[in-house]
């Protein structure tokens, strides 16, 4: 019963219009497709997107768990509300972090930091989208983490850095891999946040998903399934390469 | 701990909700009742058609008559209504747009006569019996391209095309050390692949650069300049203006409407006229089920009155109707007497010239985008 309905719910969120996505990808043949999937301004665009969603992962595998560390193990004044300000960048709608973004970092910025139509731009906007995803990963195992292993450790001389490498990182570090993941996936679809920052200048500045916004309204729904496919690859790859990867260092554990 | 598997699953999950507006446009429904006007426009005439409905309602022919509204880019607009999406009225940013449709079958292939049919208008006549300010039928508004720039010119950005490519100095700094520095000027215009206004933007440059004497060849390097100088090209018309608003770039290239609204809205910016722009031409059609439709038909009669035109004109629109241009005309900048001097520069029309410039894999503009990339 509970498999039927898992099943039935999968199919219609999921799986259907994967398949209808795959299958508008291909109306026109895998030449169209091939074609389309490899547009010299999609290329620049793929390459400009994965870089942004992989530099923004990193910072925030490496952030996330900072400040997954402060939230868990540390208290002080004021944690209630640093904790609920952590997933504000998913409430906040994109265009609206678009928006703000481009005031802060555009050319009037008031910081005197000009971000607009920079990678360095497109970068700092995903990392915010994205930032959730390691700290929320990450906060729950270093909260049911016993301290033994680490106090047996320290009591036996180890360093805190080499009882941080040794024991506490690859306990977490399923869960950094995690978050990251998902981050890196989220960064690659991210619309709303980079569009203006970016300055959208093709084979410049012009993220992934604008281009495929472009085609698709421009009424080329099979070239925009076509690229978004190739997203989805490339996104499923390195999603696996996570997977896989974070099986691993639980075994290794 | 999760399960790799569960994580995996979650990560498809969100990739694939994200991708579901990709999978189809579903088209809107509305009532095929006969007082609902189901009026779909491009992205900036969205608030003069509130004032055109509005107007409208005050006639008797207008009274009760409920109006349904869909405004955005004009490619996008133009791709729902061949989908499905209910339209008794379309106005689009240019004639391609509306000789897609009736590839779709939405609109006759006789649209532009509705003009003379149900508008009144004779664009045929001449001399004194004259009574549309060009002789193109089916366009409800005629605009043309401007320059947009910083209140008070700091930068003197004048009115030709050709000069806004050139480099132009600043120098800081007296006697030994004196320092002179060369800039160009910051060039802001919408996304021809998504935003109609850019097409218009484009083709007035070149066209622009021919009317300077360049050849063929080098009005295209000169495109090609252009499109070095452009430092953002936002998605559509009003994102540009936005951009431009927030300090991007030195110039904008806008409708001139859109930019006599900004300025009529008290933003820090003035409008340069390049000493040749091109002639813009706004369509409007009904669809099949609008001609079906007596209050679609009544509306579409409105836009082409004096009251529509003069409504239209008080936005930053040229009026197409003689009469309303002769009351109106002293508010619209002249060029060199006429309304706008470059009618065409290209006798083949505009769909040709749009798949001429904007082909995705050979219009000339898409191809010089690649060579700078």
């Amino acid at each position: 019963m509970g498999q039927g309905v898992a099943v039935t719910f999968y199919s219609l969120v999921v799986l259907i219009p994967l398949a209808a996505l795959f299958s508008n990808a291909f109306t026109h043949g895998w030449g169209f497709f091939w074609k389309a999937a490899t547009a010299k301004e999609a290329l620049s665009a793929y390459q400009l997107t994965i870089v942004c969603s992989l530099v923004a992962a990193g910072i925030n595998a490496v952030m996330g768990l900072g400040t997954a560390w402060v939230l868990a193990r540390d208290s002080f004044r004021g944690k209630a509300i640093l904790n609920a300000l952590i997933d504000l960048p998913f409430a906040l709608p994109t265009v609206v972090a678009g928006v703000t973004f481009y005031a802060l970092y555009g050319p009037k910025s008031p910081v005197h930091l000009t971000l607009t139509g920079t990678w360095t731009g497109i970068t700092v906007a995903v990392v915010f989208v994205t930032l959730p995803f390691t700290v929320r990963s990450v906060q729950p195992v270093i909260e049911t983490m016993t301290f033994n292993a680490e106090a047996a450790a320290a009591t036996l001389g180890a360093s805190p850095w080499r009882v941080f490498r040794t024991i506490t990182l690859p306990t977490l570090l399923p869960a950094i891999v995690t978050g990251a993941g998902l981050a890196f996936a989220r960064a690659m679809g991210e619309y709303g946040s980079v569009v203006f920052i970016s300055n959208n200048l093709p084979f410049r500045t012009e993220v992934a998903s604008s281009y495929i916004y472009s085609l698709a309204a421009a009424g080329d729904a099979a070239g925009a399934a076509a690229t978004a496919v190739m997203m989805l690859v490339v996104a499923f790859l390195v999603l696996v390469i996570v997977s896989v990867t974070s099986r691993r260092l639980v075994k290794g554990h | 701990m999760k399960s790799p598997r569960s994580v995996k699953s979650r990560i498809v999950l969100t990739l694939t909700l994200a991708s579901l507006p990709l999978v189809g446009l579903a088209p809107a429904t509305a009532h095929a009742d006969s007082s609902t006007v189901n009026v779909v426009g491009y992205s900036i005439v969205k608030s003069v058609f509130t004032q055109l409905e509005a107007g409208f309602q005050a006639t008797p022919a207008g009274a009760g008559v409920n109006f349904t509204n869909s405004f955005g880019a004009s490619d996008t607009q133009t791709n729902n209504v061949a989908n499905g999406q209910s339209a008794d009225l379309v106005n689009l940013s240019f004639t391609p747009n509306i000789d897609q449709l009736v590839t779709a079958g939405k609109v006759p292939a006789n649209w532009a006569s509705q003009e003379f049919t149900l508008g009144g208008l004779n664009v045929a006549l001449k001399g004194s019996k004259q009574q549309t300010t060009y002789p193109t039928p089916g366009i409800l508004t005629d605009s043309t391209v401007v320059f947009v720039v910083r209140a008070g010119n700091p930068l003197k950005i004048g009115p030709s095309w050709l000069k806004l490519v050139k480099p132009y100095t600043t120098s800081t700094g007296t006697g030994k050390h004196k320092v002179v520095t060369s800039h160009t000027y910051g060039i802001v215009t919408p996304n021809p692949t998504t935003s109609g206004s850019a097409h218009w933007n484009l083709i007035a440059a070149y066209a622009g650069a021919i009317a300077a004497g360049d050849s063929k060849s080098q009005a295209t390097s000169y495109l090609q300049s252009l499109l070095t100088n452009t430092v953002a090209q936002p998605v559509s018309g009003s994102a540009a203006l936005a951009a431009f608003l927030s300090g991007t770039g030195d110039v904008l290239l806008s409708y001139e409407d859109d930019a006599l609204a900004a300025v009529a809205a008290g933003s820090p910016v003035q409008i340069v006229y390049p000493s040749k722009t091109i002639l813009i031409e706004n369509p409007v059609a009904l669809t099949n089920s609008g001609l079906s439709n007596q209050a679609a038909k009544a509306f579409y009669a409105y836009l082409y009155s004096s009251a529509g035109q003069t409504i239209l004109a008080h936005n930053g629109y040229r009026p197409v109707t003689k009469s309303v241009w002769q009351t109106t005309a002293s508010t619209f900048h002249k060029f060199g007497g006429s309304a706008i001097p470059i009618t065409t520069f290209d006798p083949s029309g505009w769909t040709a010239l749009n798949g001429q410039f904007f082909d995705p894999s050979t219009g000339i503009v898409s191809q010089l985008e690649q060579s700078i990339g």
